[in-house]
């Protein structure tokens, strides 16, 4: 294969992209068929996002023009084996975990073992057997296209998690979906898309990953849907660990019923390019969402965060909390928007963005937003970009630990905040772990 | 063991100490006293060591070696320990893996071997005996939270721990009520020894009722003015600062 050929030639086209995957879904699973076709009709009059744009102004794709991202085609990779990602896994017990290499799902990777009552696991693409009526129904029915990828992700979904957690069940292991990169011959783009249902009354926690083996180029383009019914409650833990050479965006788009519950932490550490496109929608009354996000930023990293939290109705809670640790020429991007309805009276919601700069070269662009169209609502917002602390780097170097480990655990400490609000032992451990080796280089 | 000569010392551009001079030698207290903005909390934070305190002229010596060119945490491994008036608060630092840090990180500048986990909480559970510390402020984030009386047992808990020749203890009474201070000074008194020395800044005669110096040192305008035993503290008391820094002052 002539690599090097095709990394001189024109980047990517995301039209041609679609033609050549669309050639190849033909036949495929037809209950896709609705949601790709609308994908790929929105697609058609949608542009690249450009500066001009306010949601992309700080964060520009231009990696598009660099890099031809081919449509990966074989979904198997069945030369993978669990030895060869051993470093990846959490230490957990029972957990349930559903493996993606390349945006496909890994059976023999995978650990279904335990039988959960309530919980039913398929996959898009079929593999786990059929995907339920209550899955189907919700498929693409809470998306919006906010931009030309969430429209390609839909257009080419071919695999990805389908939980339906059903009616008053409380699954207390938590079910992990670990998506896994490995470097083809040339970059590939995947689309995979989750589906999480849990009906009323409903509880589970969801872990979802990203990482990759090795260094390989490539763009993960994720879209994931939850839909929680009344009184359901998800604990959902992201870590996003891709490789320094990746490109990740990932929509997250999550719609409440009256008396939910929705507690979202994710890590978004890995990446040359990350951005996640996270929506909160506030159906039913009572309702209640907590985010808490840590972005680092290394040399030459972009890491984005935008929120979109939308109170549509009254009596809602949110309380969004995002810290960003920033290196060398490390970037942030944090756009938090919140919207008020008019009729959501009684709405208490609170964002904040606390950055940590390393760097005087790095560059933090944050914008909170509220737009409030009630009269009785609580909502607050604050934003920091700061340094380390001088009295706390003196306080602990007067202790004797010296200049950099001081650094480093105050950095740990920033972060411990958000690691604190993690549930998983293990997924806490690894992200500290992942921290403290980045600093290390770091500081 | 410590030899201060001529020390003269500016914050920015304002000279604050001006020409100090004092000796320590081992296992002696020694009280520093003054009115505000003598010069007291600059010597403590120019002996540990702290950024923006620039030493222009004068030497300070210890255990045969100028401090002046080292950093803070080489300092503190030779055996400096600073407890500071007003506590730092360390948002999600843990406490015992900062106490555990701080102490294995001092072990090893000196060529120690670092205890481990185990070796490290036995013995901190022996040192907060020494200042009556609750348990659980171990597992706290450093000084967070804390009252006033709590972070400065956590000051002292580090000296137990840290075990350091030299202790310069910076208005450990400040904001301190009775039963606090006792328990703090107990904990002082307990680590006086033979070779250990311990500098006392404070404005208030009452912390040298609870620990008994063997010198005190009256600093005005950035010079030890007046040296003498514990009994002039006791005149410091009853006439105040004015008859020795010829300016009157409602202590």
């Amino acid at each position: 294969m002539n690599t090097a050929e095709n990394s001189v030639t024109a980047g990517t086209d995301l039209q041609q992209l679609l033609q050549i995957g669309q050639r190849r879904l033909s036949g495929g699973v037809g209950w896709l068929a609705d949601a790709r076709r609308r994908g790929a009709e929105q697609l058609a009059s949608m542009q690249l996002p450009d500066r001009k744009q306010e949601a992309w102004r700080y964060t520009p794709v231009s990696f598009l023009d660099q890099t031809r991202y081919e449509a990966i085609v074989d979904g198997r990779f069945e030369a993978l084996r669990l030895d060869d990602i051993e470093d990846l896994l959490l230490e957990q017990r029972d957990a349930v975990r559903l493996v993606f290499v390349n945006g496909y799902f890994a059976p023999a990777l995978s650990s279904l073992a335990s039988d959960h009552a309530g919980v039913t696991l398929t996959t898009l693409s079929g593999a786990l057997g059929d995907v339920p009526a209550q899955i189907r129904a919700r498929l693409d029915r809470i998306a919006e296209y906010r931009h030309v990828f969430a429209a390609l992700n839909s257009a080419l979904m071919s695999d990805g998690a389908c939980i339906l957690v059903s009616s008053g069940a409380q699954v207390q292991v938590p079910i992990e979906v670990l998506h896994v990169s490995v470097g083809l011959e040339e970059p590939g783009i995947s689309h995979p898309r989750h589906l999480v249902v849990l009906e009323d009354g409903a509880s589970a926690r969801l872990i979802e990953r990203y990482c990759s083996l090795g260094d390989a180029v490539y763009f993960n383009n994720a879209m994931v849907e939850v839909e929680l019914g009344a009184g359901s409650e998800l604990v959902h833990e992201r870590l996003q660990e891709e490789s320094g050479n990746a490109q990740h965006l990932s929509d997250l788009q999550v719609r409440l019923d009256e008396r939910s519950r929705y507690r979202l932490v994710q890590a978004t550490l890995g990446g040359a390019w990350s951005r996640s496109d996270i929506r909160i929608v506030f159906e039913g009354e009572g309702a209640e969402a907590e985010l808490d996000g840590l972005m680092l930023a290394h040399d030459k990293q972009l890491n984005d965060v935008h929120l979109d939290v939308r109170h549509n109705v009254p009596n809602c809670t949110s309380r969004e909390s995002f810290r960003g640790i920033l290196d060398g020429k490390g970037r942030v991007v944090f756009d938090g928007r919140i919207v008020v309805e008019r009729d959501a009276q009684q709405t208490d919601a609170m964002l904040s963005n606390h950055n940590l700069m390393l760097s005087r070269s790095a560059e933090v662009d944050t914008k909170p937003q509220l737009e409030i169209y009630a009269d009785d609502v609580k909502c607050s917002h604050g934003t920091t970009v700061g340094e380390l602390d001088h009295d706390m780097l003196f306080y602990l170097r007067s202790r004797g630990v010296p200049e950099a480990q001081a650094k480093r655990m105050l950095c740990e400490g920033f972060a411990q905040e958000v690691l604190d609000r993690m549930e998983s032992p293990a997924l806490r451990d690894r992200v500290g772990r992942h921290l403290a080796s980045r600093l290390t280089t770091t500081v | 063991m410590l030899t201060i000569k001529n020390l003269k010392a500016q914050v920015e551009g304002k000279e604050i100490l001006q020409g100090l001079n004092l000796e320590v030698g081992p296992g002696e207290v020694h009280a520093v006293m003054g009115p505000n903005g003598s010069g007291k909390s600059t010597l403590a934070h120019v002996l540990a060591g702290r950024d923006g305190y620039q030493v222009t002229d004068g030497e300070v010596i210890f255990d045969g070696e100028s401090l002046i060119e080292l950093e803070p945490e080489e300092r503190a491994a030779r055996g400096i320990y600073l407890a500071f008036q007003y506590p730092v608060e360390l948002p999600g630092v843990n406490n015992t893996h900062f106490l555990k840090e701080a102490l294995n990180a001092q072990r090893k500048a000196r060529g120690e071997a670092e205890l481990d986990s185990v070796a490290f909480l036995k013995l901190i559970r022996e040192k907060m005996k020494l200042v009556s510390m609750q348990p659980e402020l171990l597992k706290r984030q450093v000084n967070v939270g804390f009252s006033g009386g709590e972070k400065k047992r956590n000051e002292i808990l580090q000296m137990a721990l840290f075990e350091p020749r030299l202790s310069i203890l910076d208005e450990t009474d400040s904001g301190l009520d009775i039963d606090a201070l006792r328990t703090v000074s107990n904990g002082v008194n307990a680590l006086r020894s033979p070779d250990r020395s311990v500098i006392l800044v404070t404005h208030y005669q009452r912390l040298l009722d609870y620990i008994e110096p063997d010198y005190v040192h009256v600093l005005a305008g950035g010079r030890i003015v007046r040296s003498g035993d514990k009994t002039l503290a006791k005149e410091l008391e009853h006439k105040g600062y004015g008859w020795l820094t010829g300016k009157d002052e409602a202590a």
